[in-house]
This record gives structure tokens, sequence and C-alpha cells, in this order.
């Protein structure tokens, strides 16, 4: 039982992991591109890590596994985000959105200013 | 070959495409799948450290993802300011 609950748990990690790949190459926006990171970094992770200690029990090697994966969920939000704010500047000179892109009113508060 | 060695090799088919689109396409492109590549790696430590019965080898999952974590924000950085 334990076996089967491991080789399904690898599994779909793996699936997660050649899925998210797949729709990485099918996307052509670098925006969209980085969506995909977030199903291995977070979902393959966590399902590899269980079986690890599904397979090992309690031991180091699984509270290490479980360490890199909290440090690949903490890893991918902030990288995600600092990679889209760079291409951001990289393509306007600012990250700040523009008035037309904001769905609310450019007065409102909730708007960050400009600071240039 | 156990579950784990064979779940490695699967993997490592994800990297082919990642590879490629690592070395080809504009800036932005290659850097998205530079974290790609970084976060799969990473992974693949993990199942090899089981297939292998190595258990020291979890350090180089655990090192893998916090460079990446560095790598991905210093390029990123330098990406804004110089690389564009």
């Amino acid at each position: 039982m334990k076996t089967i609950a491991i080789e399904v748990l690898l599994g779909a990690g793996v699936l997660v992991t050649l899925l998210s790949v797949l729709g990485m190459m099918r996307m052509r926006d670098p925006y969209q591109r980085m969506h995909y990171i977030a199903p291995p970094a977070s979902l393959s992770a966590a399902l590899i890590t269980l079986a690890i200690f599904l397979q090992r029990g309690f031991k180091p090697e699984s509270f290490k596994a479980l360490f890199a994966t909290v440090v690949l969920i903490g890893m991918n939000s902030v990288v995600t985000h600092a990679a889209a704010r760079a291409f951001r500047i990289a393509e306007l000179e600012d990250w700040h959105p523009e008035n037309e892109e904001v769905p609310i009113k450019p007065s409102d508060k909730m708007i960050p200013e400009k600071t240039s | 070959m156990n579950i784990w060695e064979l779940s490695a090799q699967v993997m490592m088919f994800a990297l082919a495409p990642l590879l490629w689109t690592a070395m080809r396409g504009d800036a932005r492109h290659r850097l998205v799948s530079f974290y790609m590549v970084g976060t799969v790696i990473t992974l693949l430590m993990m199942l090899l450290t089981i297939a292998f019965d190595r258990m020291p080898m979890m350090d180089l999952a655990i090192a893998m993802a916090l460079m990446s974590f560095g790598g991905g924000i210093v390029f990123a950085h330098f990406f804004a300011r110089l690389l564009r």
C-alpha cells in the first residue's frame, strides 16, 4: 500500500512538471510563461517531499527535502515578481501601472505615486 | 531500476525543451527558462538522492534551491538595469 502511494505521488509530481514545461513552451509571452514555474515549484515539490517522507520516514533527509520545498515555494513567488518587475522596467522605464491600465479611478489613493 | 530512478529519468526529459529555449529567443524568454531549469534540477536532485541512496546528496538540492533564488534575484536586477 505504501509503495503504491509513493508511486502515485511520484507519478503525479513528475506529470505536473512535464505538463508545466509543455505549457510553458506553448506560451509566447514571457509574462504568461512565468506562471508555469509555480506548479513544479509548489505542487511537484510537495508531492515528491511527501513521497520521500513515506519512503524514508522522519529522517534528516526527509526534513532536508521539506526545507528545499519551503525554499522553492518562497523563492518562486519572490523571483517571479522580481523578474516581471524587471521586464516591465526594461520595457517602460517604470514598473508603476499606467493610467489606462488601472481599473479604478486615477485619482484613487490606492494607485502608487510615480517617483521620477 | 526503482520508481525513483524512473521518475528522475522522466523528469530529465523536461530539461530538453527548457535548455533549447534557454539558448535561443530574446533575453526575457531565456531568463524565464533559466528559472524553470533551476526548479526542475532541484526536484531532480531530490529524486536522485533517494534513487541512489546517498542521503548527503540532499544538501545539493538545498544548495541548488538557495542558489537559484539568489541567481534569479541578481539576474532580474541586472536585467532591469543593464541587459535590456
